[in-house]
């Protein structure tokens, strides 16, 4: 039975969730009072663990809470049924963009989501930067990264790799 | 490429997923577009934009319109395991371990330094959009007005992307007698 609540509760987190993986939390509060499954304290700390481990926060929190409410089949209830609207979603939109990819509707919609992704991908950057900007250490490591890309272009895992060994490096100064 | 491959592409994209979704975007591109160019730049652009006015977990989203622009719906199903295997394993077996080491000053640091590659990727990514896209007017006004509406007035990204998107089909369907001329 707890299955079926676990996959009602976060099928609709994955319905209803816009705006990426964060947006999954006032959800997951919800829960926590409505069920008694985890603690307010426990989900800190969730939130916490899935920022360190890889995957979109919002389905390592889902994981996680389904293995806390109901071992691990519970994880998988809950992870899988968090991402089916989605997967519904996905095919539907796939399809009718196939269908009228030659409308003037379809054509103009694509030619506008362009600029509107320039500025969203650019706000996002300066919602990441705004916390580091007084950290001159990361502002410094920043320029580096990016100086490092002009002489030719990596793989992501290349910087990722890179940044998170001199951050290790860091912090033993 | 086999369903399998797909598999194992994005077990590999679900491993290197760290400092929350947002690499994605620059993951996929170095993965389908530039790599194996089974997917185009456009595409990848209009399925990040359109992840981001679905329900959902972005990063989701887009695998699984990947997976379905190369294999249909099985394609879409092997996306959606494949990108989730790692994380889910890694919360499955290391979470109560995990407790101990979020404290853990070396783990923290490794973060600070992925959170600024982070940050590297995004700006990346942004630029080579920017120069990838044809810069007309309708660009120039459309970019701005989004921009302004996300930083000024605080809009969320779905906000964003439903009114512009509205605007810019209306501005299309104005001058469209013009352009065809």
């Amino acid at each position: 039975m707890i299955y079926l609540t676990l996959a009602y509760e976060f099928f609709k987190i994955g319905l209803f969730s816009f705006g990426g993986g964060y947006a999954t939390i006032p959800f997951l509060y919800h829960i926590s009072e409505a069920y008694s499954w985890y603690t307010v304290k426990e989900l800190t700390n969730m939130i916490a663990v899935a920022s360190v481990t890889p995957g979109p926060v919002g389905i390592n929190v889902a994981t996680f809470a389904g293995l806390k409410t109901a071992g691990i089949f519970g994880s998988m209830v809950a992870t899988v049924s968090e991402m089916l609207p989605s997967f519904i979603l996905v095919i539907l939109v796939s399809k009718i963009l196939k269908k009228f990819s030659q409308s003037f509707f379809v054509k103009s919609l694509l030619e506008t989501l362009k600029p509107i992704s320039c500025a969203l991908l650019l706000s996002v950057s300066i919602g990441l930067l705004k916390p580091q900007i007084a950290d001159i250490k990361a502002m410094i490591l920043l320029c580096v990264l990016l100086l490092m890309s002009r002489k030719s272009k990596k793989d992501p895992l290349f910087y990722i790799v890179i940044a998170g060994s001199i951050g290790v490096v860091f912090s033993f100064l | 490429m086999s369903l399998f491959r797909l598999f194992f592409v994005f077990v590999k994209i679900g491993a290197i997923l760290l400092g929350g979704g947002y690499v994605i975007l620059p993951i996929m591109q170095n993965e389908f577009v530039e790599k194996r160019k089974l997917i185009t730049h456009d595409e990848m652009i209009n399925y990040f934009a359109i992840s981001q006015s679905l329900p959902g977990i972005v990063a989701a989203n887009i695998s699984m319109f990947v997976g379905y622009k190369l294999m249909g719906k099985r394609g879409a199903l092997t996306a959606m395991f494949g990108i989730i295997f790692v994380p889910f394993w890694s919360i499955v077996v290391l979470a109560s371990v995990l407790y101990m080491f979020i404290n853990n000053i070396y783990v923290i640091g490794a973060m600070w330094g992925v959170g600024v590659a982070v940050v590297a990727l995004i700006l990346l990514t942004t630029r080579e959009l920017w120069q990838s896209s044809k810069r007309d007017l309708f660009f120039y006004l459309i970019f701005l007005m989004a921009l302004i509406a996300l930083l000024v007035f605080k809009r969320s990204p779905i906000q964003t992307i439903l009114i512009f998107s509205v605007l810019g089909v209306l501005i299309k369907l104005f001058t469209k007698r013009e352009v065809s001329k």
